[in-house]
């Protein structure tokens, strides 16, 4: 089936999705105190940059942007390992996910 | 991209390779039962570094295909190969030193930080590889997770560092604020991808010519907003302004060693990554990114310094001194590469005296925080000025290393940041931007006073006798070597500063190409 190029109204609402999700997450990130969901926000992000590049590969009919969607799913999962590890060793040692019980440093 | 392309850029990356084999060797053998056999990781480590650096050096004189800046990734590996090597011997302790590794032979309670010998030395690997592949990158998709290559391992290795609550922390704080960072840029790459439809750097810059030509000289808006979100979200990995905050608690948080590793190693893979993005659209910057980055980097200085007169924890001073010199290297970023002949020989060249001076800034850092590592209060890490008080009289070895690394921050000759600073400022003076050359002479100013705080409680203070050496006999010939290094380069930098124009060389003859920079170039002649 050959593919068409989208017109650029249609990518811009794409695009508009990827942003808006982009923002949430970023929005997300600043807002709330409980790690899980920060990284769940930093995900967010990612997702919607997945969005615009899966747009922009369509837009200029090349597969590019889609390879880079795996490569940044597949950078995803590992961040998502390390996060989960992370937490898990933070846990046992404060029994507690806000991240407002993490600001001894200071100065 | 064609086979015979493909196997060419495969053959340009037997260093990483190498680095790779050796990093899952570490990975394995730290797996291993018996103790001998984890012992050995940190020597597998080391022939590792020095295996990639021959192998660096035998293919410098060999193009391996990346174009324009095959010479810049040549420098830079081999680079980070031998610096890699003095952070190497400095971090050999770490995972020793942990009460976690003494007792695991006798663990009776499961805990993961237990389990850490040899995975330092692999994450540690990973992470230089990352460095070595973010500088041999021709496209987007590459640098992404080359930079994240390199700033993933770091976070286990700060997480894992130490026996305390605080590094935990510093880990949770880095690792979550480095996630951020990685969405900003790669919504930035993106962004870039979509203004121009591809992602290899060659073909971006082709097409943003293109574009530029037709749109009147004027940069497209996506092009533009991309450029500006990757450099913010860079900004994170050399710790300058807008993404700067988390680098004293987190510097002050991982064990010194580790500390010394974070301040180099992903600070040169920012500023190349950054490197790689301004010449897509090559200098002189568009307006707007030129007053982005000049914001940027008057900022990060000043913000560095001023706070950095302000701490009681030497860490936390040597946190904010780095970033203070994540600003003095913005500048030469601002400067680009020679367009001014008339500037004359090594001055003129602004992404040269970037590559100088991170080498001259990383062996200064890594020195004075390796001076610290050898010392130990009470069990813990010595971090106030208090520890280091009068340490010329309980260890004056260690305070003249300390003394030399710290006048080679400030810029003293004859010690090689002094060279590094009178080249940067010689190529921002050559490209005209006077304004900041003053704020970078006036920062370093302010600097000198914290860093001789540094100094004069190191000679002057009374001594303190809570404080001892670790006595780890690599640490101290790491502090050596970086200090030493910083002396001789400083006297005889000639083979340096050759070296790091040759590496930009190849992006000048690609910008002369250009029709501004040309006209600029005969108009002067």
């Amino acid at each position: 089936m050959p593919l068409n190029a989208i017109d650029s109204l249609a990518l811009s609402h794409f695009l508009l999705t990827g942003a808006v999700l982009f923002c949430l997450g970023l929005i997300g990130f600043i807002s709330r105190r409980n790690l899980i969901i920060m990284f769940l926000c930093t995900e967010m992000m990612f997702q919607g940059v997945a969005v615009s590049l899966v747009a922009f590969s369509r837009f200029h009919l090349n597969d590019t942007g889609q390879t880079f969607v795996i490569f940044v799913l597949t950078i995803a999962a590992a961040e998502a390992a390390l996060a989960l590890g992370l937490v898990v060793l933070l846990f046992r040692r404060k029994k507690t996910l806000d991240a407002l019980a993490w600001s001894d440093l200071k100065g | 991209m064609h086979k015979a392309e493909i196997i060419q850029k495969v053959a340009g990356l037997w260093p990483e390779i190498v680095m790779l084999i050796g990093a899952t060797a570490c990975l394995f053998i730290g797996l291993s039962k018996g103790k001998g056999p984890r012992r050995s990781t940190p020597w597998i480590a080391a022939a590792t570094l020095v295996l990639a650096a021959l192998l660096v050096c035998g293919k410098s004189s060999v193009s391996d295909g990346a174009g324009a800046l095959a010479g810049l990734a040549g420098y830079v590996k081999l680079a980070v190969a031998g610096i890699g090597l003095i952070l190497l011997m400095v971090a050999a302790g770490v995972p020793d030193q942990l009460r976690q590794t003494r007792d695991a032979e006798a663990a009776k309670d499961f805990d993961p930080g237990d389990l850490l010998t040899g995975e330092f030395y692999a994450f540690f690997l990973l992470s230089l590889t990352g460095v070595m592949l973010t500088a041999g990158a021709g496209d987007l998709v590459w640098l992404f997770l080359a930079l994240e290559l390199t700033s993933l391992p770091t976070y286990v290795m700060v997480a894992t560092s130490r026996d305390r609550v605080q590094a935990q922390e510093s880990a949770v704080k880095y690792f979550f604020l480095g996630a951020l960072s990685a969405a900003i840029f790669l919504y930035g790459f993106t962004l870039i991808y979509g203004a121009t439809g591809s992602t290899e750097f060659a073909e971006i810059t082709r097409i943003a010519q293109e574009q530029i030509a037709a749109h009147d000289g004027h940069v497209p808006g996506l092009l533009l907003i991309g450029i500006a979100l990757s450099i913010v979200g860079i900004c994170f990995k050399i710790a300058a302004v807008p993404m700067h905050f988390y680098a004293a608690d987190v510097y002050e948080g991982a064990a010194t060693p580790v500390t010394a590793f974070l301040a180099f190693v992903p600070k040169t893979a920012g500023a190349v990554a950054l490197i790689l993005i301004l010449s897509l659209v090559g200098w002189p910057l568009p307006g707007a990114i030129e007053s982005l980055l000049w914001i940027i980097a008057a900022l990060t200085m000043t913000v560095g310094n001023v706070l950095g007169l302000l701490q009681t924890s030497v860490k936390r001073v040597l946190a904010y001194s780095s970033i203070a010199h994540s600003g003095y290297i913005v500048v030469g970023l601002l400067a680009g590469p020679a367009v001014n002949q008339a500037a004359g020989g090594a001055l003129g060249d602004g992404l040269a005296a970037v590559l100088f001076y991170l080498v001259a800034y990383g062996l200064g850092t890594i020195a004075s925080f390796a001076v610290l590592g050898c010392l130990r209060v009470n069990g813990d890490e010595a971090q106030t000025f208090d520890d280091i008080s009068g340490l010329h009289k309980r260890h004056p070895f260690l305070a003249a290393l300390m003394l030399v690394s710290v006048l080679s921050l400030v810029g003293l000759p004859p010690l090689v940041g002094f060279l590094g600073k009178v080249y940067l400022i010689g190529s921002a003076y050559g490209a005209g931007f006077t304004y900041l050359v003053i704020i970078l002479v006036l920062n370093s100013a302010i600097s000198a006073a914290y860093y001789l705080r540094i100094a004069s409680a190191c000679y002057f203070g009374e001594p303190n006798d809570a404080v001892e050496s670790t006595g780890q006999f690599p640490r101290y010939a790491g502090a050596l070597v970086a200090a030493a290094l910083a002396l001789i380069l400083g006297v005889v930098g000639n083979g340096l500063v050759n070296a790091s124009r040759n590496a930009t060389t190849p992006v000048q003859a690609a910008d002369t190409n250009q029709p501004v920079q040309q006209t600029a170039a005969t108009s002067i002649d």
